[in-house]
């Protein structure tokens, strides 16, 4: 599966409340959580305001670290990102990203990517292309188990195929 | 085999080695007040009504928002006690405390056990020897459906710790310390098994300090190997056998760090990360405007303890406020009995409702923009206590101490 799009740079350790921040914690609206989608993390009103449908969050290390919030990702899928790549995520963050089928990537040479630069990714086999730098980097897919889950169409799908 | 890899293979039924992905039967799936009504709603929309996959393994605890903070939150917890009733399933209402801890003291959390749930710090679990993982939504909708999920077998990481603390230094100044050299990432995807003979000694308080922060160091899973006292509290609320859980002598660990803690300071955790951590001496006279005592890291009864006769019989500083919260109701009613609730009112202290409390912005008690607390909590990210206020993280010592002087204080110098 290839993704193509426009890049959105972030720093390491961006952690839960910089993506959601807690005070939007009891909303249960998906798209109502779309509006907060990185509200707390540097540079952050910049993306809500201007990401498009398709664009690419690239991160340093830890990236989604601190709380179980799923409202992260809800978030940030819902207004249209397409692909983290990441030098590494945080483990709850990385499991909810597979569980509701948010591809992601781990890539240790983020710094190299810039913002604005425009990427083909295939998720499957890790190979990132820089389209804007002409570059080709190989960054690391997610688990065989993982993929099964995320392209049964995320956790809950696929166990309901299991029974 | 390390304690993960030794509950992981009894759960998978067969030997398992780091990074390798399994299936694991669930214990327990838990959640809670917020992320809770997330779970139900994505039950729902998939499974319907269905039953969930066992109703005694089920639980529903409220700690975050409560009692209800507006009207979102009300018809929130409305939901989930209308779930609790129609699927027979055990809620502990706002009358009972942080999460994990009611698991514990309920019995039904003991070593050996694979607990899931939606709050960040289940692994704190750990501190009574079993597994607890924090998880989103989508996992623990599953896991209530299907009372299993999928695990990558993490490798393990040993922290060995020697030497006694000096007095008025505690296992919260030791887990600082940790951070401070190992980094927010430096358990990233690991399991943590804490041993030496300083550990060997702590208490189920001081235990559940030292696991709680793993999750600061991004590890799934922070363990002590339960000793006699711990096993005996959880025997005594559980009608199920209760099993010490240990490595094997022969496990193979990632990586091995030795520390020695004789000479150790109280530690501080600066803004706005759990590893900018320096002894408190270094900055000491940093004027602070409140002090919060309380979280499921430290707000059981000996933490409280220690801060009350602290504070025995003075006042704190004038314009500071101090704000303490048991994190349960055993650990309130039992506060209450042995007089701390006196000596925290007398000095000019706050006590509110067990539960949570400041460990993020929604909860009463927040912060306003440039204004300075310290916490006994576990984290001090940007915003997390409100827009430009900055967090200390500390020991209940050293929060009671600078509660006293108004500016942040070494315990040892009131």
């Amino acid at each position: 599966m290839i993704i193509k799009g426009k890049v959105w740079c972030f720093g390491d350790d961006i952690d839960t409340d910089q993506i959601y921040p807690g005070k939007y914690l009891p909303i249960t609206d998906k798209q109502e959580m779309t509006l907060h989608a990185m509200e707390g993390a540097p540079g952050g009103e910049e993306f809500m305001n201007n990401v498009e449908p398709g664009d690419i969050v690239v991160a340093g290390k830890n990236f989604g670290c601190g709380s179980s919030r799923e409202h992260a990702i809800v978030a940030i899928h819902g207004i249209g990102v397409s692909l983290v790549i990441a030098r590494s995520f945080a483990r709850i963050f990385h499991r909810n990203a597979v569980n509701t089928g948010l591809p992601i990537i781990l890539f240790d040479g983020t710094g190299e990517i810039k913002q604005g630069d425009r990427l083909e990714v295939n998720i499957e086999n890790g190979r990132i292309s820089n389209l804007s730098q002409n570059k080709v980097y190989q960054g690391i897919a997610i688990a065989p188990l993982e993929m099964e889950i995320m392209k049964a169409g995320g956790l809950l799908d696929y166990l309901k195929k299991k029974d | 085999m390390t304690i993960i890899e030794k509950i992981f293979a009894r759960a998978a039924g067969r030997d398992v080695k780091p990074g390798e992905y399994i299936w694991a039967k669930l214990n327990l799936v838990a959640m809670r007040d917020f992320g809770g009504p997330n779970v139900i709603q994505e039950y729902q929309n998939k499974f319907g009504e269905q039953p969930v996959f066992d109703k005694g393994k089920v639980a529903i605890t409220f700690d975050l928002h409560i009692p209800a903070r507006d009207e979102k939150v009300a018809v929130n917890q409305k939901f989930l006690r209308e779930f609790a009733a129609r699927q027979g399933v055990k809620l502990f209402d706002i009358d009972t405390g942080v999460g994990q801890h009611i698991l514990f003291e309920s019995g039904l959390a003991k070593p050996w056990d694979i607990i899931v749930g939606t709050d960040s710090h289940m692994n704190l679990l750990g501190g009574v020897g079993a597994a607890g993982f924090g998880m989103g939504t989508t996992d623990i909708a599953g896991a209530m459906y299907k009372g299993e999920l999928y695990f990558r077998v993490p490798p393990t990481i040993k922290i060995e710790v020697t030497g006694v603390l000096k007095k008025l230094v505690t296992a919260k100044d030791i887990i600082l310390f940790l951070l401070k050299t190992l980094k927010t990432d430096g358990a990233l995807n690991r399991a943590v098994e804490f041993s030496g003979p300083t550990i060997d000694h702590l208490n189920l308080a001081e235990r559940i300090t030292m696991a709680s922060m793993v999750t600061e160091m991004s590890g799934d899973i922070g363990f002590i190997q339960p000793n006699d006292e711990i096993l005996d509290y959880i025997k005594a609320r559980t009608e199920e056998k209760v099993e010490t859980i240990g490595p094997d002598s022969d496990a193979a660990y990632e990586e091995i760090y030795e520390f020695k803690v004789d000479d150790l300071q109280p530690q501080i955790a600066c803004p706005h990360s759990p590893d900018n951590v320096k002894d408190v001496k270094d900055i000491a006279k940093t004027k602070v405007d409140q002090v919060f005592i309380g979280s499921c890291t430290n707000g059981r009864f000996e933490d409280l303890n220690i801060a009350a006769q602290i504070l025995k019989g003075n006042k704190i500083k004038p314009g500071i406020r101090l704000i303490v919260v048991p994190t349960t109701m055993e650990v309130a009613k039992k506060s209450l009995k042995q007089g701390l609730y006196d000596i925290f009112i007398n000095a000019g202290a706050v006590v509110t409702n067990p539960g949570c409390a400041l460990c993020t912005t929604g909860h009463p008690g927040i912060l306003a923009p440039g204004e300075v607390m310290v916490s006994t909590s576990n984290r001090n990210f940007v915003g997390k206590l409100g827009k430009g206020a900055k967090v200390f993280l500390a020991s209940p010592a050293t929060a009671a101490a600078t509660a006293l002087t108004g500016v942040i204080t070494d315990p040892r110098e009131v």
